[in-house]
Protein backbone atom coordinates (compact mmCIF):
# COMPACT_ATOMS: atom_id res chain seq x y z
CA UNK A 1 0.00 0.00 0.00
CA UNK A 2 1.38 3.62 -0.97
CA UNK A 3 1.02 5.85 1.04
CA UNK A 4 0.41 9.99 -0.60
CA UNK A 5 -0.31 12.71 1.23
CA UNK A 6 -4.29 14.44 0.30
CA UNK A 7 -4.31 18.46 0.39
CA UNK A 8 -7.10 20.68 1.51
CA UNK A 9 -6.11 24.10 2.02
CA UNK A 10 -2.91 26.01 1.59
CA UNK A 11 -3.50 28.75 4.44
CA UNK A 12 -2.07 31.89 5.55
CA UNK A 13 -0.40 31.61 9.46
CA UNK A 14 1.11 34.91 9.57
CA UNK A 15 -1.81 36.37 12.12
CA UNK A 16 -2.04 33.24 13.93
CA UNK A 17 0.51 30.91 13.71
CA UNK A 18 -0.06 28.91 16.64
CA UNK A 19 -3.85 28.54 16.44
CA UNK A 20 -3.61 26.05 13.47
CA UNK A 21 -2.54 23.11 15.17
CA UNK A 22 -4.97 23.36 17.95
CA UNK A 23 -7.55 23.88 15.36
CA UNK A 24 -6.93 20.68 13.72
CA UNK A 25 -6.88 18.43 16.31
CA UNK A 26 -10.24 19.35 17.05
CA UNK A 27 -11.51 18.14 13.38
CA UNK A 28 -11.07 15.28 11.03
CA UNK A 29 -10.80 15.00 7.41
CA UNK A 30 -12.56 12.55 4.93
CA UNK A 31 -13.77 9.35 6.26
CA UNK A 32 -12.24 10.63 9.58
CA UNK A 33 -8.56 11.09 9.40
CA UNK A 34 -6.79 13.15 11.06
CA UNK A 35 -5.60 16.21 9.35
CA UNK A 36 -2.21 17.96 10.10
CA UNK A 37 -0.23 20.97 8.98
CA UNK A 38 2.66 21.45 6.45
CA UNK A 39 4.81 24.69 6.80
CA UNK A 40 6.64 27.02 5.30
CA UNK A 41 7.67 30.19 6.81
CA UNK A 42 3.85 31.73 6.95
CA UNK A 43 2.02 29.51 4.64
CA UNK A 44 0.78 26.17 5.65
CA UNK A 45 -0.77 23.48 4.05
CA UNK A 46 -3.30 21.13 6.15
CA UNK A 47 -2.83 17.81 4.46
CA UNK A 48 -4.05 13.87 5.20
CA UNK A 49 -2.48 10.63 5.05
CA UNK A 50 -4.02 8.80 2.22
CA UNK A 51 -3.92 5.53 0.27
CA UNK A 52 -4.28 7.03 -3.36
CA UNK A 53 -6.66 4.00 -3.93
CA UNK A 54 -8.86 5.12 -1.50
CA UNK A 55 -9.64 8.64 -3.23
CA UNK A 56 -13.09 8.07 -3.77
CA UNK A 57 -14.80 10.53 -6.29
CA UNK A 58 -18.14 10.79 -4.63
CA UNK A 59 -20.29 13.15 -3.58
CA UNK A 60 -20.75 12.80 0.21
CA UNK A 61 -16.53 12.43 0.11
CA UNK A 62 -16.41 15.91 -1.78
CA UNK A 63 -18.95 17.40 0.63
CA UNK A 64 -16.80 16.08 3.84
CA UNK A 65 -13.91 17.60 1.98
CA UNK A 66 -15.43 21.27 1.31
CA UNK A 67 -17.09 20.74 5.23
CA UNK A 68 -13.08 20.72 6.46
CA UNK A 69 -12.08 23.57 4.20
CA UNK A 70 -15.30 25.55 5.64
CA UNK A 71 -14.52 25.55 8.97
CA UNK A 72 -10.92 26.21 8.32
CA UNK A 73 -11.98 29.10 6.43
CA UNK A 74 -13.93 30.73 9.67
CA UNK A 75 -10.86 31.03 11.19
CA UNK A 76 -7.70 31.30 8.69
CA UNK A 77 -7.04 33.15 5.15
CA UNK A 78 -7.60 29.81 2.92
CA UNK A 79 -7.11 28.89 -1.39
CA UNK A 80 -9.18 25.76 -1.11
CA UNK A 81 -7.81 23.06 -2.89
CA UNK A 82 -9.26 20.67 -5.50
CA UNK A 83 -10.70 17.39 -3.55
CA UNK A 84 -8.56 14.63 -4.61
CA UNK A 85 -5.29 16.49 -5.03
CA UNK A 86 -2.29 14.15 -3.67
CA UNK A 87 1.22 14.81 -3.62
CA UNK A 88 4.06 11.95 -2.42
CA UNK A 89 5.40 12.91 0.66
CA UNK A 90 6.39 16.16 2.78
CA UNK A 91 9.92 16.90 1.17
CA UNK A 92 7.77 17.32 -2.43
CA UNK A 93 5.25 19.52 -1.17
CA UNK A 94 7.56 21.35 0.87
CA UNK A 95 9.25 21.77 -2.42
CA UNK A 96 6.70 23.03 -4.21
CA UNK A 97 5.55 25.58 -1.69
CA UNK A 98 9.48 27.02 -2.20
CA UNK A 99 8.78 27.67 -5.82
CA UNK A 100 5.17 29.03 -5.60
CA UNK A 101 5.79 30.92 -2.50
CA UNK A 102 5.21 34.43 -3.93
CA UNK A 103 2.57 33.51 -6.08
CA UNK A 104 1.20 31.70 -3.34
CA UNK A 105 1.10 35.08 -1.10
CA UNK A 106 -0.32 36.66 -3.84
CA UNK A 107 -3.54 34.67 -3.81
CA UNK A 108 -3.90 34.96 -0.14
CA UNK A 109 -3.43 38.71 -0.07
CA UNK A 110 -6.69 38.65 -2.51
CA UNK A 111 -8.55 37.26 -0.61
CA UNK A 112 -7.69 38.25 3.00
CA UNK A 113 -10.54 39.18 5.03
CA UNK A 114 -12.78 38.07 2.20
CA UNK A 115 -15.69 35.61 1.57
CA UNK A 116 -17.13 34.48 -1.85
CA UNK A 117 -20.72 34.66 -2.80
CA UNK A 118 -22.70 33.31 -5.58
CA UNK A 119 -25.54 34.74 -7.12
CA UNK A 120 -27.30 33.05 -9.65
CA UNK A 121 -30.25 34.36 -11.36
CA UNK A 122 -32.91 31.95 -12.98
CA UNK A 123 -36.12 33.15 -15.75
CA UNK A 124 -38.26 31.33 -18.32
CA UNK A 125 -35.92 32.11 -20.93
CA UNK A 126 -38.27 31.32 -23.29
CA UNK A 127 -40.81 33.79 -21.71
CA UNK A 128 -38.31 36.50 -21.55
CA UNK A 129 -37.64 35.66 -25.59
CA UNK A 130 -41.87 35.89 -26.15
CA UNK A 131 -41.63 39.23 -24.65
CA UNK A 132 -39.01 40.53 -26.94
CA UNK A 133 -40.89 38.72 -29.96
CA UNK A 134 -43.80 40.67 -29.47
CA UNK A 135 -41.92 43.77 -28.45
CA UNK A 136 -39.16 43.48 -31.89
CA UNK A 137 -41.71 41.90 -34.07
CA UNK A 138 -41.76 44.87 -36.47
CA UNK A 139 -38.11 45.17 -35.98
CA UNK A 140 -36.69 42.43 -36.99
CA UNK A 141 -38.54 41.06 -39.99
CA UNK A 142 -36.55 39.87 -42.70
CA UNK A 143 -37.05 41.29 -46.11
CA UNK A 144 -39.87 39.59 -48.14
CA UNK A 145 -41.09 39.28 -51.29
CA UNK A 146 -44.23 38.12 -52.73
CA UNK A 147 -42.66 35.11 -54.05
CA UNK A 148 -40.17 33.77 -51.70
CA UNK A 149 -39.02 30.22 -52.49
CA UNK A 150 -38.67 27.67 -49.55
CA UNK A 151 -35.03 28.63 -49.18
CA UNK A 152 -35.76 32.18 -48.80
CA UNK A 153 -38.47 31.27 -46.48
CA UNK A 154 -36.00 28.69 -44.56
CA UNK A 155 -33.64 31.92 -44.09
CA UNK A 156 -36.11 34.06 -42.56
CA UNK A 157 -36.76 31.81 -39.87
CA UNK A 158 -33.07 31.36 -38.81
CA UNK A 159 -32.74 35.03 -39.39
CA UNK A 160 -35.39 35.83 -36.94
CA UNK A 161 -34.43 33.03 -34.43
CA UNK A 162 -30.87 34.66 -34.40
CA UNK A 163 -32.48 38.13 -33.80
CA UNK A 164 -33.94 36.73 -31.32
CA UNK A 165 -30.98 35.16 -30.01
CA UNK A 166 -28.90 38.46 -30.18
CA UNK A 167 -31.99 40.14 -28.14
CA UNK A 168 -31.63 37.94 -25.36
CA UNK A 169 -27.89 38.44 -24.92
CA UNK A 170 -28.51 42.23 -24.76
CA UNK A 171 -31.03 41.58 -22.43
CA UNK A 172 -28.84 39.76 -20.26
CA UNK A 173 -25.75 42.12 -20.78
CA UNK A 174 -28.09 44.81 -19.31
CA UNK A 175 -29.15 42.92 -16.52
CA UNK A 176 -25.60 42.02 -15.77
CA UNK A 177 -24.80 45.80 -15.97
CA UNK A 178 -27.32 46.90 -13.42
CA UNK A 179 -25.77 44.19 -10.89
CA UNK A 180 -22.17 45.02 -11.88
CA UNK A 181 -23.61 48.99 -11.21
CA UNK A 182 -25.69 48.03 -7.76
CA UNK A 183 -22.66 46.13 -6.50
CA UNK A 184 -19.96 48.09 -7.46
CA UNK A 185 -20.64 49.77 -4.09
CA UNK A 186 -19.39 47.07 -2.14
CA UNK A 187 -16.16 46.82 -4.22
CA UNK A 188 -15.85 43.23 -5.27
CA UNK A 189 -14.07 41.45 -7.45
CA UNK A 190 -16.73 39.50 -9.60
CA UNK A 191 -17.06 36.76 -12.44
CA UNK A 192 -19.67 36.65 -14.74
CA UNK A 193 -21.03 33.43 -16.64
CA UNK A 194 -24.06 34.10 -19.18
CA UNK A 195 -26.86 31.46 -20.93
CA UNK A 196 -25.58 28.95 -18.22
CA UNK A 197 -28.53 26.54 -19.20
CA UNK A 198 -32.31 27.84 -21.16
CA UNK A 199 -33.07 28.68 -17.35
CA UNK A 200 -30.24 29.98 -15.48
CA UNK A 201 -29.50 33.46 -17.41
CA UNK A 202 -26.56 34.42 -15.34
CA UNK A 203 -24.03 32.39 -12.61
CA UNK A 204 -22.28 35.08 -10.91
CA UNK A 205 -19.56 35.32 -8.05
CA UNK A 206 -18.24 37.86 -5.85
CA UNK A 207 -15.21 38.38 -3.65
CA UNK A 208 -16.08 40.85 -0.89
CA UNK A 209 -15.29 41.50 2.58
CA UNK A 210 -16.27 39.78 5.37
CA UNK A 211 -18.59 42.54 6.28
CA UNK A 212 -19.89 43.46 3.28
CA UNK A 213 -22.77 40.07 3.16
CA UNK A 214 -25.50 41.94 4.64
CA UNK A 215 -24.91 44.85 2.09
CA UNK A 216 -24.53 42.14 -0.39
CA UNK A 217 -28.30 40.74 0.83
CA UNK A 218 -29.65 44.39 0.27
CA UNK A 219 -28.23 44.86 -3.70
CA UNK A 220 -29.96 41.68 -4.45
CA UNK A 221 -33.38 42.23 -2.96
CA UNK A 222 -33.35 45.27 -4.88
CA UNK A 223 -32.55 43.63 -7.91
CA UNK A 224 -34.46 40.96 -7.20
CA UNK A 225 -37.45 43.96 -6.64
CA UNK A 226 -36.56 45.55 -10.24
CA UNK A 227 -36.91 42.29 -11.53
CA UNK A 228 -39.48 40.28 -10.66
CA UNK A 229 -39.90 38.17 -13.37
CA UNK A 230 -36.89 36.87 -12.34
CA UNK A 231 -35.51 34.52 -9.53
CA UNK A 232 -32.58 35.44 -8.04
CA UNK A 233 -30.50 33.65 -5.21
CA UNK A 234 -27.91 34.36 -3.36
CA UNK A 235 -25.53 31.80 -1.57
CA UNK A 236 -22.91 32.18 1.03
CA UNK A 237 -20.10 33.07 2.58
CA UNK A 238 -17.84 30.47 0.68
CA UNK A 239 -14.35 29.88 0.75
CA UNK A 240 -12.94 31.69 -2.43
CA UNK A 241 -13.30 28.92 -4.26
CA UNK A 242 -13.84 30.69 -7.65
CA UNK A 243 -10.58 33.07 -7.32
CA UNK A 244 -7.89 31.53 -6.98
CA UNK A 245 -5.36 31.73 -10.24
CA UNK A 246 -2.26 30.07 -9.41
CA UNK A 247 -0.86 27.57 -12.21
CA UNK A 248 2.04 25.64 -9.54
CA UNK A 249 5.21 25.33 -10.91
CA UNK B 1 -25.99 23.13 0.12
CA UNK B 2 -27.23 23.55 3.17
CA UNK B 3 -29.90 26.31 4.11
CA UNK B 4 -27.88 28.24 5.91
CA UNK B 5 -25.70 29.31 3.17
CA UNK B 6 -28.48 30.54 0.78
CA UNK B 7 -28.96 34.06 1.61
CA UNK B 8 -32.13 35.19 -0.19
CA UNK B 9 -34.52 33.14 -2.51
CA UNK B 10 -38.14 34.28 -2.92
CA UNK B 11 -39.32 30.57 -4.17
CA UNK B 12 -39.37 27.84 -1.77
CA UNK B 13 -36.73 25.39 -0.99
CA UNK B 14 -37.97 22.51 -3.65
CA UNK B 15 -38.10 24.80 -6.61
CA UNK B 16 -34.21 25.66 -6.05
CA UNK B 17 -33.55 21.93 -5.59
CA UNK B 18 -35.14 21.33 -8.84
CA UNK B 19 -33.38 24.32 -10.30
CA UNK B 20 -29.79 22.94 -9.48
CA UNK B 21 -30.42 19.47 -10.16
CA UNK B 22 -31.61 20.21 -13.93
CA UNK B 23 -27.91 21.91 -13.50
CA UNK B 24 -26.05 19.56 -11.92
CA UNK B 25 -27.46 16.15 -13.20
CA UNK B 26 -27.67 16.36 -16.72
CA UNK B 27 -26.90 12.89 -17.54
CA UNK B 28 -27.82 12.44 -21.14
CA UNK B 29 -25.25 15.06 -21.96
CA UNK B 30 -22.31 13.08 -20.53
CA UNK B 31 -20.69 11.02 -22.92
CA UNK B 32 -19.67 7.35 -21.25
CA UNK B 33 -17.57 5.52 -23.80
CA UNK B 34 -17.36 2.06 -22.75
CA UNK B 35 -16.02 -1.11 -24.47
CA UNK B 36 -19.58 -2.11 -24.87
CA UNK B 37 -21.18 1.25 -26.43
CA UNK B 38 -17.84 1.82 -28.14
CA UNK B 39 -19.95 2.40 -31.71
CA UNK B 40 -22.68 4.60 -30.50
CA UNK B 41 -20.26 6.53 -28.01
CA UNK B 42 -18.03 7.52 -30.83
CA UNK B 43 -21.27 8.29 -32.98
CA UNK B 44 -22.17 10.42 -30.53
CA UNK B 45 -18.86 12.61 -29.90
CA UNK B 46 -18.95 12.61 -33.79
CA UNK B 47 -22.55 13.66 -34.61
CA UNK B 48 -21.89 16.38 -31.18
CA UNK B 49 -18.69 17.61 -33.04
CA UNK B 50 -20.46 18.20 -36.73
CA UNK B 51 -23.58 19.81 -35.12
CA UNK B 52 -21.49 21.93 -33.23
CA UNK B 53 -19.63 23.32 -36.26
CA UNK B 54 -23.13 23.25 -38.38
CA UNK B 55 -24.43 25.56 -35.72
CA UNK B 56 -21.35 28.00 -36.03
CA UNK B 57 -21.69 27.91 -39.66
CA UNK B 58 -25.20 29.07 -39.58
CA UNK B 59 -24.35 31.75 -37.01
CA UNK B 60 -21.62 32.87 -39.51
CA UNK B 61 -23.84 32.84 -42.14
CA UNK B 62 -26.86 34.73 -40.66
CA UNK B 63 -24.13 37.43 -39.60
CA UNK B 64 -23.63 37.85 -43.11
CA UNK B 65 -27.21 38.09 -43.76
CA UNK B 66 -27.64 40.77 -41.34
CA UNK B 67 -24.86 42.46 -42.66
CA UNK B 68 -26.76 43.54 -46.20
CA UNK B 69 -24.08 42.23 -48.31
CA UNK B 70 -25.56 39.40 -49.81
CA UNK B 71 -27.48 39.12 -53.23
CA UNK B 72 -30.81 37.90 -52.93
CA UNK B 73 -29.26 34.85 -55.32
CA UNK B 74 -27.00 34.19 -52.43
CA UNK B 75 -29.82 34.46 -49.94
CA UNK B 76 -31.01 31.44 -51.91
CA UNK B 77 -28.27 29.17 -52.34
CA UNK B 78 -27.29 29.95 -48.35
CA UNK B 79 -30.95 28.55 -47.53
CA UNK B 80 -30.76 25.83 -49.55
CA UNK B 81 -27.49 24.57 -48.36
CA UNK B 82 -28.13 25.30 -44.70
CA UNK B 83 -31.68 23.46 -44.99
CA UNK B 84 -29.80 20.50 -46.57
CA UNK B 85 -27.25 20.46 -43.89
CA UNK B 86 -29.78 20.29 -41.01
CA UNK B 87 -32.11 17.53 -43.09
CA UNK B 88 -29.14 15.61 -43.07
CA UNK B 89 -28.31 15.83 -39.72
CA UNK B 90 -31.50 15.53 -38.64
CA UNK B 91 -31.28 12.07 -40.57
CA UNK B 92 -28.29 11.09 -38.76
CA UNK B 93 -29.42 11.75 -35.49
CA UNK B 94 -32.44 9.28 -36.32
CA UNK B 95 -30.39 6.45 -37.65
CA UNK B 96 -28.36 6.97 -34.84
CA UNK B 97 -31.18 7.08 -32.08
CA UNK B 98 -29.75 10.73 -30.91
CA UNK B 99 -31.76 14.03 -29.60
CA UNK B 100 -30.59 17.32 -29.19
CA UNK B 101 -30.24 17.21 -26.04
CA UNK B 102 -27.34 13.98 -26.29
CA UNK B 103 -26.17 16.35 -28.46
CA UNK B 104 -25.15 18.94 -25.94
CA UNK B 105 -22.14 18.04 -24.10
CA UNK B 106 -22.11 19.43 -20.58
CA UNK B 107 -18.74 20.48 -20.10
CA UNK B 108 -19.00 20.64 -16.20
CA UNK B 109 -18.33 24.06 -14.76
CA UNK B 110 -18.21 25.54 -18.52
CA UNK B 111 -21.86 24.87 -18.92
CA UNK B 112 -23.34 23.17 -21.76
CA UNK B 113 -21.56 23.31 -24.93
CA UNK B 114 -24.47 24.74 -27.27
Amino acid sequence: MVMSIMIYAILSTKKNPGKLNALLTGIKGVSGVGLYAISVDKIALVVCDINKADIIADKSCAIEYAGVIETLAQQFTLLPVRYGSVMESTETIKKMLERNYAEIQQNLLKVENKFEFGLKVFCDSQKIKDEIKTETESIIEPEQSSENSIYREYINKKFKEHKFEELLLAHVDEIILDITTRIAQLNPTHKFKKMVSPTNIIDAVFLLEKDKKKDCINVVNNLQNKYPGLRLILTGPWPPYNFVDITIK
Amino acid sequence: MSENKILFNTGSLDELSQEVTNLTNNEDSKLKLTPDNADSGLAKLVLTLVELIRKLVEKQAMRRVDGGLLTEEEIERLGETLMKLEMKMEELKKHFNLTDRDLNINLGPLGDLM
